[in-house]
């Protein structure tokens, strides 16, 4: 393999492992609580996050983090007034925060070549530092799942459930919502802000066409996740495009195929959802 | 006051002021249905599914591609969508997800393919409104008016539609073909808007004029009116404070940025007013 002899290439298919199975185990969550459009705006909504920690100079992964517990707060409160839905809220953040990440990377020198980097991710410039901080991020989110993994599931099947057994359903919700944003930051570096929600919402929406059971469901996301990373990367080294948006078109294309191959779509297509109504 | 008006003395200025409060008024109207469908993520996955679509046609055609190549895409998704909502194990919001980053990834990679890749990528995200031309101004204003004239065409049945969904099909109202017109009328107004503020942006003129107008009333007639107003005056702000803030002051503000900052900022007047009309009602007193 000529291809591992570059330091950078090496670097870039560590690091699109770890975000891969990073976002494959959060994954799972938001496909199975319907939170895609939140994972979205969040994504959005960190940009400014991103732009300001690297105006200011302080650490990235800090910067956006603090921002997305801002986001994440404005966001429940705006869907908790009572004439906005949750929905009309979530686009109001979205599109605050992302024509403010734009405003402040247009008011600091260096526009476009930035932004691009922001937006669509650089993984081939992914550096070691990167590399450890997704790694500790991934031992943080395994560890939070591990200690209360089998609450958050029961929160996203029977929230009703939960919350009569004495569970503090709130500050689960929230700390989902935080390992979620931990995800997406962490995510930026290999495929950027607009992207991030692919790698989250891809890889298990696609095991979820596959298994009913939550331990295979997330062992496929997982693999799904980092098979796409590696893939995408191989192939943008091939066709020389961009690295990130070849990693989330290949995790579109194992849900395309799957949509089309998994036996379970044929016998759930009869009964008519509520949305299709 | 002379605030407000003397930026737009420039051609350049008073050409983007025209596209501003066009796509302000259309965008309006049309964000109080996807706010009453509540369609914003829908929205935001037809803006981001036009982007391949605005460089397909730019690669073929050059920039007067642009609206042909993003009308065919728009149209390519919203048939997906509408398929794809019909389909039961996928949640409707993961399988718009998915769809939103395959196409914007198409684009990217179509992007990336050029030389003059950044620069492109920023043009095609975030628009140029200030170089557009009376040629654009005439193609922005159709397709306002297409979206304009339908949505008056079926607005009896689209209100039926969606505060009655069972309602409306029990009465024998095509609902997918309804669902599929007013999503095709989404998809033009982002058409419209696409070389003006860029694609990533218009999401905002399709969502917080109708959800501000929606904090100050309860009436539809008074919510459209209303959103209309906002879209148009957030489109005037926002040129003026972005004119103002780059040339007075030397600090350069991406214009579809600021308008886009406006907007939210007359959500934010909305929301503040709106809480302190019900807080005054529910007291029974007027309270400051």
């Amino acid at each position: 393999m000529s291809l591992l002899s570059d330091d950078y290439t090496r670097r870039a298919l560590l690091e699109v492992l770890l975000v891969g199975a990073l976002c494959g185990i959060v994954g799972v969550h938001v496909v199975l609580r319907r939170l895609s459009f939140f994972t979205m705006a969040m994504t959005h909504a960190t940009f400014p996050g991103v732009v300001l920690a690297a105006i200011v100079g302080i650490d990235l992964l800090l910067g956006s983090g603090l921002f997305g517990i801002v986001v994440v707060l404005g966001v429940t409160w705006l869907s908790s007034r009572s004439r906005s839905d949750s929905s009309a809220a979530v686009g109001v953040v979205l599109s605050a925060g992302f024509a403010l990440g734009v405003a402040l990377l247009s008011a600091h020198a260096g526009f476009t070549r930035d932004l691009s980097a922001y937006l669509v991710g650089s993984v081939l410039t992914v550096q070691p530092s990167d590399l450890v901080k997704t790694a500790i991020v991934l031992v943080v989110v395994l560890a939070v799942l591990a200690s209360v993994g089998k609450e958050l599931v029961f929160g996203a099947f029977d929230r009703g459930g939960l919350v009569a057994l004495g569970y503090p359903a709130r500050r689960l919700d929230l700390l989902l919502l935080l390992l979620v944003e931990l995800a997406v930051v962490s995510s930026v570096p290999a495929v950027g802000t607009i992207l991030a929600v692919a790698l989250v919402v891809a890889p298990a929406a696609t095991a979820r066409l596959w298994c009913d059971r939550i331990g295979p469901m997330t062992a496929v996301a997982v693999g799904l996740g980092m098979a796409s990373g590696v893939l995408g990367v191989l192939v943008s080294e091939r066709a020389e495009v961009a690295a990130g948006a070849a990693i989330v078109l290949v995790a579109c294309a194992f849900f395309a195929g799957s949509a089309l191959l998994a036996p379970h779509t044929l016998t759930a297509r009869a009964p008519v959802p509520e949305e299709a109504r | 006051m002379s605030l407000l008006v003397e930026p737009f003395a420039s051609p350049f200025m008073a050409r983007a002021l025209a596209v501003a409060l066009l796509l302000g008024v259309v965008g309006g109207v049309v964000s109080v249905f996807v706010v009453l469908r509540r369609l914003a993520f829908v929205s935001d996955t037809l803006t981001h599914t036009v982007f391949p679509g605005v460089v397909v046609g730019f690669l073929v055609a050059g920039t007067n591609g642009i609206v042909w190549g993003a009308l065919a895409f728009a149209v390519l998704s919203v048939v997906l969508l509408t398929v794809l909502s019909t389909h039961a194990r996928i949640t409707e919001d993961a399988s718009l997800a998915i769809l939103l980053t395959g196409f914007f990834s198409v684009g990217v990679i179509l992007v990336s393919r050029r030389p003059s890749y950044t620069a492109d990528l920023t043009a095609f995200l975030f628009g140029r409104i200030l170089t557009v031309d009376m040629r654009q101004i005439v193609v922005t204003a159709i397709l306002g008016a297409v979206a304009l004239l339908t949505l008056a065409a079926l607005r009896k049945e689209l209100v039926f539609r969606a505060f009655d969904p069972a309602g409306a099909a029990a009465r024998g109202y095509p609902v997918v073909a309804l669902d599929l017109a007013l999503n095709l009328v989404v998809a033009l107004v982002v058409v419209a808007a696409v070389r003006a503020v860029g694609t990533v942006l218009v999401i905002a003129l399709l969502v917080v004029p109708g959800a501000a107008a929606r904090l100050l009333s309860d009436r539809l007639a008074a919510i459209v009116v209303l959103a209309a107003a906002i879209g148009a005056l957030g489109g005037w702000l926002g040129l003026a404070a972005s004119y103002q803030a780059s040339i007075e002051h030397g600090l350069r503000l991406a214009s579809g940025a600021t308008v886009v900052l406006a907007l939210v900022a007359l959500y934010g007047v909305a929301a503040a007013v709106g809480t302190v009309r019900s807080s005054a009602r529910r007291r029974g007193r007027v309270t400051p």
